[in-house]
């Protein structure tokens, strides 16, 4: 146990990257972060299960992917500094990505905000 | 010699650039953020550093996990703007000032401070999210970098103190540099966010505003602090304060804070906060 994170346990609802979900994401996120290259982007675009193909995603990375399950690919291991590039590819902005880890429509979770147009 | 002429702590959140790319400045959602750096510009302006030293983090882009480094510094002449996944800003490459940046490894090493380096690899928005509202091309940028990357992401990430102590060790690098160069310290990052969980959207206006009086008054009480302590308070991401506290580190016991600026409009507290050292006299030799 890393001393400088004692207590964080504690806390609901808080997903920690660390070395055992880096391992356990590591195929996942590293699909994420080929994104970076435009050829991967489109490969995705035009024909998502050769994409999958190519990354050997399993059967469960696959599905929390075609339904954008966004707060289960949180659980499994995601690094949301990952995940934030699918959300750039699929067009969907980190606001709906926070609202659904909350488990909030876009609008519920636009009103707990200062400046809902900031976007 | 090379001299410090002071620090700035900033947020890098994307969409500070994009606020910026879009022209977002005399949107009412969005002016108040640009006017917290105007005076951040305009004493950049005034005092013309010839390099900004960034401490800041990656997010997944130039490094991925197969090797994620805990302290990396760029010792390139160039930076690509890197592609995060709707193609890069349009904005101009990046200038890494060399010189300084080899001198800066050969003096962190000596010092026992082992930094790995990299070259020509791209730089996200950790670095440029908030440089360009300070520091902006017209149409080039007004002068070199130094980039430092901090591992934020992938725990177990450097300790408060280690950062505060890297900060310390860059500050003896820079000093020593026998050009005169004026070099201003970046630290990116924070304030209050977490971007994971059922927590997400979690921020604390309470304690971003005593990290930023501390980390100006007292900020041995922040290097003091853990990690859990900085999740708690800020969320998951708020844990990026760090590179603050290497910014701070980098200054002097007189640097003082001499503006701030704080915004918090959905879901990342937008902080910056400029700190001066006291003005060099003519013949006075800074440490």
């Amino acid at each position: 146990m890393n001393p400088q994170l004692k207590g964080v346990e504690k806390l609901e609802g808080t997903y920690l990257f660390d070395l055992a979900t880096s391992a356990k994401a590591l195929r996942l996120n590293r699909f994420f972060h080929g994104f970076t290259v435009p050829g991967n982007r489109a490969l995705f675009k035009e024909d998502p299960e050769a994409a999958f193909d190519k990354a050997g995603l399993t059967a469960e990375e696959r599905r929390m992917l075609r339904e954008l399950d966004w707060a289960a690919l949180i659980r499994y291991g995601a690094s949301f500094f990952c995940l934030e590039k699918l959300g750039r590819v699929k067009g969907v902005s980190n606001p709906e990505m926070v609202a659904a880890f909350r488990g909030e429509s876009l609008e519920e979770f636009l009103k707990t905000r200062n400046v809902p147009g900031a976007r | 010699m090379a001299k410090i002429l002071g620090g700035i702590g900033t947020s890098h959140v994307p969409t500070i650039g994009g606020a910026y790319d879009r022209n977002k400045q005399n949107d009412p959602d969005w002016a108040p953020l640009f006017r917290g750096y105007e005076p951040v510009k305009a004493w950049l302006a005034q005092r013309k550093p010839d390099v900004l030293v960034f401490f800041y983090n990656d997010h997944a882009t130039t490094f991925f996990f197969d090797h994620y480094p805990t302290f990396a510094l760029g010792v390139g002449a160039e930076y690509a703007i890197a592609d995060e996944g709707l193609g890069p800003r349009a904005v101009p490459v990046l200038k890494g000032h060399a010189g300084l940046a080899r001198h800066m490894a050969d003096a962190l090493v000596n010092d026992e401070f082992d930094i790995s380096v990299f070259q020509d690899l791209p730089i996200d928005h950790g670095v440029h999210s908030p440089l360009t509202m300070f520091w902006p091309p017209s149409p080039d940028w007004p002068g070199k970098i130094v980039p430092i990357e901090i591992n934020v992401l992938q725990h177990p990430i450097p300790t408060p103190a280690r950062c505060w102590k890297l900060g310390q060790a860059v500050r003896r690098a820079v000093l020593s540099y026998p050009e005169d160069l004026k070099v201003v310290i970046v630290g990116t990052g924070g304030l209050s966010h977490q971007m994971n969980g059922e927590r997400a959207g979690f921020n604390n206006e309470k304690w971003d505003r005593k990290f930023l009086d501390l980390i100006a008054r007292d900020p041995k009480k922040l290097v003091a602090m853990r990690h859990a302590d900085y999740i708690r308070l800020g969320g998951t991401e708020g844990a990026e304060e760090i590179m603050w506290l290497a910014m701070r580190g980098a200054l002097s016991p007189r640097a003082k804070k001499i503006h701030q600026s704080y915004y918090l409009p959905m879901t990342t507290a937008m902080a910056v906060a400029l700190f001066e050292e006291p003005q060099a006299k003519a013949g006075f030799k800074e440490r």
